[in-house]
């Protein structure tokens, strides 16, 4: 109400897309501010990527309604060419060579920054005469990347940039979108499994699971959402008596409790009964939140982590 | 004032950002998944004539077997009577039906990564396969004619003046490879449409129809003895009509391709 606040990128009402009979995104609904950075997270086989596709009219929905500008994305030229939709399946014409797709780039992305590009090129090392076919998974990850930062699409997706990239590059990536978000303020959507690693990026949170959004959160909040209580089991176990218990450890006497939302006054009780209050690290309170199958669903997140 | 801002904050829909610059025309994004087949010179120009020298070299090389063989040297009527059975003219064609493949299976999604809509996608391959067609047509047209006029390169050797080109003018020759290479092309492209759309079962679908639809043909000619007839009728149509004629699935293929690629969706 304070604020004029820009129309929604994208606004989705009941989205449902059905292969068959699996039911890839299951009735939908959420909004994405202009010039903000989101992460779309979730367990593989959750759906990301199938709304990433939605979003950007390579699928066609089953149901439900999308608004993308203001108008449904699929084969609508206005709305496609404000979109950069990088995807870490992408496909590349047989002969192609490096050179080739970045020679070819700024025809179809209006802001495209050649400087940019070749800034990008020699931070990420990418051997331009190169086939595309030959390059490394690494360095295929990498000129996804730098079409998707150097074209400045107004709403710029990400799905999965980084795989094969090394610690060093990922970080050469959050640094740069970083960067050129702060003088070029766009629209980013950003999905992948390092949570932790791009924590510091996103400004909003949707999770999905089974096709669903089960959290659509300021990042900031989300964050806040959640503590854990550390300290003598006995204590701790008072402490959160009656509480959303999110997740339990101990080991003798001690015990780790993370729960949700605690307020500046409950905190205080926890401080004078000689508990600890620790952060959650977004990645735990995102595991902990989709983690209904138990320890399967936690080892698959730290195995892609 | 309240009532503008409220009616901003209810139709948030329908309103956009402001765009930086202009967006381009409808046709300078046709113009552009043109420019984006041939971004890789190689594909529709480099190789297919490199072929078509590797061909020409074949050509010479055999003509040269066979004349010193029957004793007739280069030229020798033997030689030149079989070198019109030769289909080395046509060498390139089995590339460039794999590359009309590709580019849809390949392109295809690779464009749809750069936010090109299937109709611009499609409109602009089209083009890019009618102008290929045209060059490839008046390029072989005129080799055809510098082959009889040299009578076969000063050496008797003959490759494009070969099957039914140079038979009738020079612009039969011109129409017949248009025709020709504009149907390996939209034959190669909308096949792979069908794939696209409705992958392997929709390939089994169009193999078994293509199977039903080429047997019940031959069998309803044989069955009703018309085989005289339609000898008859093709004789009639002459080299240039048969590929008038050839129009029809070629433009058929266009469409076909254009309708199956609208709803069609890449590979996860």
């Amino acid at each position: 109400m304070t604020t004029t606040t820009l129309a929604p990128a994208v606004s989705v009402e009941g989205l449902t897309k059905r292969y068959g009979k699996f039911t890839a995104v299951d009735n939908v609904s959420f909004h994405v501010e202009s010039n903000k950075i989101y992460g779309l997270l979730g367990r593989n086989g959750a759906g990301k990527t199938t709304i990433m596709q939605l979003l950007t009219g390579q699928q066609f929905a089953t149901s439900g309604e999308i608004s993308v500008f203001g108008d449904y994305p699929a084969e609508n030229a206005r709305v496609l060419q404000q979109i950069c939709f990088i995807k870490e399946a992408q496909k590349y014409p047989d002969t192609f060579k490096v050179k080739h797709v970045l020679a070819s780039a700024p025809w179809f992305f209006e802001n495209w920054d050649a400087d940019f590009a070749d800034r990008l090129v020699d931070d990420f090392r990418l051997p331009m005469k190169r086939d595309v076919k030959k390059v490394s998974r690494g360095q295929l990850s990498a000129i996804g990347v730098i079409v998707g930062l150097a074209s400045r699409a107004p709403l710029t997706f990400f799905d999965e940039p980084y795989l094969g990239l090394d610690a060093v590059a990922r970080q050469t990536f959050y640094d740069r979108l970083l960067e050129d978000f702060a003088e070029h303020p766009r629209t980013v959507i950003l999905s992948t499994h390092l949570i932790d690693e791009v924590s510091n990026l996103l400004e909003h949170v949707l999770v999905i699971d089974e096709g669903r959004i089960i959290i659509d959160q300021d990042a900031e909040e989300l964050r806040g959402s959640a503590s854990t209580v550390v300290g003598k089991a006995t204590d701790v176990d008072a402490f959160v008596a009656g509480r959303d218990v999110l997740h339990r450890e101990g080991i003798g006497g001690l015990a780790s409790v993370t729960v949700s939302g605690l307020s500046a006054a409950e905190r205080r009780t926890a401080a004078d009964a000689g508990l600890e209050l620790a952060p959650v690290s977004l990645q735990q309170l995102i595991v902990r939140k989709t983690s209904g199958s138990g320890a399967a669903a936690q080892s698959d997140w730290s195995e892609s982590a | 004032m309240t009532t503008t801002a409220i009616e901003r904050e209810t139709t948030p829909m329908t309103s956009t950002p402001a765009m930086t610059r202009p967006l381009p025309s409808p046709f300078a994004r046709i113009w552009n998944v043109v420019r984006l087949h041939l971004v890789d010179r190689r594909t529709y120009i480099g190789i297919p004539w490199i072929i078509v020298a590797f061909a020409f070299l074949i050509s010479i090389v055999l003509s040269n077997i066979i004349g010193f063989v029957t004793g007739d040297g280069l030229g020798g009527a033997e030689a030149t009577a079989n070198q019109r059975y030769s289909w080395a003219v046509l060498a390139p064609q089995w590339y460039l039906i794999v590359v009309a493949v590709q580019s849809i299976g390949l392109t295809f999604p690779f464009a749809l990564g750069f936010s090109v809509t299937r109709r611009d996608f499609y409109l602009g391959t089209s083009l890019m396969f009618v102008l290929i067609s045209a060059f490839n047509a008046v390029a072989f047209a005129v080799l055809t004619q510098i082959e009889k006029v040299t009578d076969g390169w000063w050496m008797g050797t003959y490759m494009f003046n070969a099957l039914w080109f140079g038979v009738d003018g020079w612009y039969v020759d011109l129409l017949s490879f248009f025709v020709l290479q504009l149907l390996v092309f939209f034959i190669g492209a909308s096949v792979t449409t069908i794939y696209m759309r409705w992958r392997i079962v929709g390939m089994l679908v169009f193999a078994i129809t293509v199977a039903v639809v080429v047997l019940g043909t031959l069998s309803l000619i044989t069955f009703t003895s018309s085989w005289p007839a339609v000898a008859t009728w093709f004789g009639q149509q002459g080299i240039a009509g048969i590929f008038l004629w050839l129009l029809v699935p070629t433009v058929l293929a266009a469409v076909g391709g254009y309708v199956t690629l609208r709803r069609a969706t890449p590979k996860n």
